[in-house]
């Protein structure tokens, strides 16, 4: 537990606001950066339209390589919200109140830049308005039993959901800027609070909105990241038609979900001067989890090659030694090293599970998770069953670009929402001193007039 | 006169201005109360926590599933497209659909139920820009001439009482 | 009505002349070759070559492959478009109206038959007089691949409803088959069966490639026997 003095109502107001109302130049030297990177993949991106598809590695056999990798690596990141907001507040885990809202904002903006991937790899992206179910002048409409409208229709419910989820929440902090700030800001948040007294009455309305998309959010998250495994397990490639696939991605998201999230806290910690709020056990807890998804992922992948391997299946088996023995051998070592080892040793010794140690964590697993995705696609499309048509990809820079700006556009929308919003749940944190004494029922104190008047 | 009302500086006050503006027969439908936290370890802060929102989510979930499954068999049985040998309107792949559907009616009904029971976007009676600072305001809106000095006692009565009138 | 082929390995020698003459009667541009080392070439049909054992007892195998018009083709389901879906009389159709270019389809194809519009195709004067007004230029973000001469079976059968005869066996030829000197392409009606191509697919020598993976081809191949 930390000896850190729990603070003020006032200095909770003061820190949490300090960002959104006092900016350095330090913001926009971030800012510029950061857009110069996601300005040149979105030139990357033009002349990929322009110049034709070509200048990209995709090749006959390998028709997916980074494009995807990223989609399904984004996607994936995503559910670090969902879990941690949705899930610990459904169990009212009181620790998850400093953290909810980082959560949050993870899932949103790793959603949207996910969902750019499936327009970024299209042959023909302008037309990619005809996965929406609409009456069009072809009498035609979307194939419903093709993974990728699924995957049209759950990323977009799971973007609705989330965005909702996020910004309920944001309507009682942003009363507080409101009556904080003046001028221009003071109009815009006005708008943005939609009228927020704070009476009972909108107090439990939110509430109830806000158990019940928790609720609902769960299932839409577990399900987003099987459907978008479906879009492998749906095609008879090596290696790819397994029924794991499923559960499988989903423990993996959640697990670079935390990842994700646990490097956003600490540098939010440290840029923001957050340590009242967000604590060393915090990142332990937290740590923990990612312990036990990178033992879940383990189990996972134990799973599916053990099938595959006492299976035996020509074709498959080739896939499997590619990467665990040719190729691929270099990349998949790293995998499990980054994936299995390295969150093992770090978050198992509690010596070890501080701040820093998490961080370190949670990049090995960044970065084997991203490779997990890439041995999926690749090695598996590239070894298919006819020996002549085997072939090997080469990524190019148009999608190095692409697929790397990708983190520096997540940055960013981070950096751009702490100015707007404050990073911490303002009632979040407060309404913890106001829990009901036995958590279950209220023992609401009541006077009667005589008791008052003593 | 608008509005007659207090802030108080916690929940202790604020149940003790309630309690003896009961006693000085006001409703509880004519009592505004307003704070920056949910007060649940007071009384007062209660009120009005009954609602439909959970049902009209399932109703919404319900009108999200027909949607999904209109969609679905209108669009494949007006142009039945043989794929791979599946059937036109396979139970199983439509089922992905339907679920995404019915998640997004629940979801989004909750959201409309929330911003019109708790009166979103409209304009506020009253209100306080120190609640944001952790006060409590509880007050009553449109009293009647007569009754105003009755509830200044009131509200003035318990400890750290701020008064205000406008 | 179900077109089906059958492919005599016996009678292949590897000259490739269908994959010369399907380029030509289909419109399909050739990519050079520093795009071809780079896997973009479009061979709708394909003379795959392998080499087996050790010198000097070395043996060369060849084995034409197109797309197989599998009744339960795995990329079917999968295009979001139905640009690529199965027609009445047995064909695997690609619709390049409908396609979006997600690029699916190729990746579910278990014999790697589908092919990608990498760049606008472009032909060197005076090649382009050459182009076939019956098939359409595909641009670049497209899926094609072999259709068994749609468009000639398309022309032969309504050629044959407007004369009020049926189709004849051996009427329709696609370019491939029509260009095989050894005639080890055989085209028809797999649902007659006394057509030639029915006879051929019940040949003892006959099966069908990948035949395991439940996609039930329309093409079938005859062994090789010496």
């Amino acid at each position: 537990m930390s000896a850190v003095p729990s603070p003020s109502h006032g200095q909770i107001n003061t820190d949490l606001l300090r960002p959104l109302l006092k900016t350095s130049w330090k913001f926009f030297a971030v800012v510029v950066v950061l857009g110069g990177i996601v300005v040149a993949a979105l030139l990357a991106w033009l002349s990929q339209m322009f110049f034709g598809f070509g200048i990209s590695g995709i090749r006959w056999p390998v028709y997916w390589g980074f494009y995807v990798t990223s989609f399904v690596f984004w996607i994936g990141i995503s559910h670090a919200g969902t879990l941690i907001s949705a899930i610990l507040r459904l169990v009212d885990a009181g620790w998850r109140r400093p953290v909810t809202r980082c959560a949050e904002v993870i899932t949103v903006f790793a959603l949207m830049i996910g969902a750019m991937f499936p327009i970024i790899h299209l042959g023909r992206p302008w037309l990619a308005f005809w996965l929406f179910p609409y009456p069009s002048e072809r009498l035609i409409w979307p194939n419903f039993r093709s993974p990728l409208v699924w995957d049209f229709f759950a990323i977009n419910t799971y973007l609705t959901g989330s965005v909702l989820f996020l910004f309920l929440p944001m309507i009682p902090d942003f009363a507080v800027v409101r009556d904080k700030s003046t001028g221009l800001r003071r109009r815009i948040y006005t708008l943005l609070a939609v009228g927020w007294r704070g009476t009972p009455k909108q107090w439990h309305r939110l509430e109830s909105a806000m158990a019940i998309m928790a609720i609902a959010i769960v299932p839409v998250a577990v399900s987003v990241h099987t459907i978008v495994s479906f879009d492998f397990s749906m095609a008879p490639v090596p290696m790819w038609q397994s029924t794991i696939f499923g559960p499988y991605f989903v423990a993996g998201a959640i697990f670079s979900g935390i990842a994700g999230l646990l490097i956003a806290m600490a540098i939010l910690r440290r840029v923001l001067h957050l340590e009242r709020y967000l604590h060393p056990i915090h990142f332990e807890n937290l740590g923990k989890l990612l312990l036990v998804m990178a033992l879940l992922w383990g189990y996972f992948v134990f799973n599916e090659r053990l099938v595959t391997y006492y299976g035996n299946e020509p074709s498959e088996m080739a896939v499997f030694w590619r990467t665990q023995r040719e190729s691929f051998a270099p990349l998949y070592w790293t995998m499990v090293f980054g994936n299995f080892v390295l969150p093992l040793v770090i978050m198992g010794i509690k010596r070890f599970r501080t701040i820093t140690g998490c961080v370190i964590a949670s990049l090995g697993v960044i970065v084997g998770m991203w490779l997990e995705r890439f041995l999926i696609i690749v090695p598996s499309l590239g070894h298919k069953y006819l020996p002549y048509s085997y072939g090997i990809y080469r990524p190019q820079p148009v999608e190095i670009i692409i697929a790397g700006a990708t983190f520096a556009a997540m940055a960013l929308l981070y950096v751009l929402f702490v100015k707007i919003v404050p990073i911490i749940s303002i009632w979040e944190l407060k309404a913890g001193d106001h829990q009901p004494p036995d958590g279950s029922h209220p023992v609401a104190e009541k006077r009667s007039l005589r008791e008052v008047e003593g | 006169m608008k509005a007659v009302y207090a802030l108080y500086p916690d929940g202790h006050s604020a149940q003790q201005a309630v309690v003896r503006l009961h006693a000085a027969g006001v409703n509880d439908r004519d009592i505004t109360i307003q704070s920056a936290q949910p007060i649940e370890d007071f009384e007062f802060g209660h009120r009005d926590k009954a609602t439909w929102m959970w049902w009209i989510a399932c109703g919404g979930a319900l009108i999200g599933m027909a949607s999904a499954l209109g969609l679905a068999w209108l669009t494949e049985m007006s142009w039945p497209i043989d794929v791979g040998g599946l059937p036109i309107f396979a139970w199983w792949p439509n089922l992905i659909i339907t679920f995404e559907l019915t998640m997004l009616g629940a979801i989004v009904a909750t959201v409309v139920t929330l911003v019109l029971t708790a009166r979103l976007g409209r304009g506020s009676d009253i209100y306080d820009a120190e609640v944001s600072d952790g006060k409590i305001l509880v007050g009553v809106v449109n009293p009647s001439e007569s009754a105003v000095a009755g509830l200044e006692a009131a509200l003035t009565a318990p400890p750290g009482a701020q008064l205000k009138k406008i | 009505m179900k077109w089906g082929m059958a492919v005599d390995l016996d009678r292949c020698d590897g000259c490739a002349a269908c994959v010369t003459a399907c380029h030509a009667e289909n419109n399909i541009s050739t990519v050079g070759a520093d795009q071809a080392s780079r896997g973009r070439a479009k061979h709708w049909i394909r003379v795959e070559r392998y080499w087996e054992g050790e010198f000097p007892d070395v043996r060369l195998k060849f084995r034409p492959v197109m797309c197989q018009h599998c009744e339960n083709a795995p990329c079917e389901p999968v295009c979001p478009t139905y640009a690529s879906h199965h027609t009445a009389d047995g064909l695997n159709a690609q619709v390049y109206n409908r396609c979006i270019g997600t690029r699916y389809c190729a990746n579910a194809c278990p014999y790697n038959v589908r092919f990608f519009d990498f760049f606008n195709p472009s032909w060197d004067k005076p090649l382009h007089l050459q182009l076939n007004p019956d098939v359409s230029l595909r641009e670049v973000g497209v899926m094609e691949k072999c259709t068994f001469c749609v468009q000639r079976i398309k022309a032969t059968t309504i050629q044959a409803k407007a004369e009020d005869r049926p189709v004849a066996d051996g009427e329709i030829k696609p370019a491939c088959a029509q260009a095989c000197p050894a005639q080890a392409l055989v085209f028809g009606d797999l649902d007659d069966p006394e057509s030639a191509v029915s006879r051929l697919s019940r040949s003892s020598r006959g099966s069908k490639l990948l035949e395991d993976r439940g996609t039930k081809p329309a093409v079938t191949y005859l062994s090789r026997q010496s």
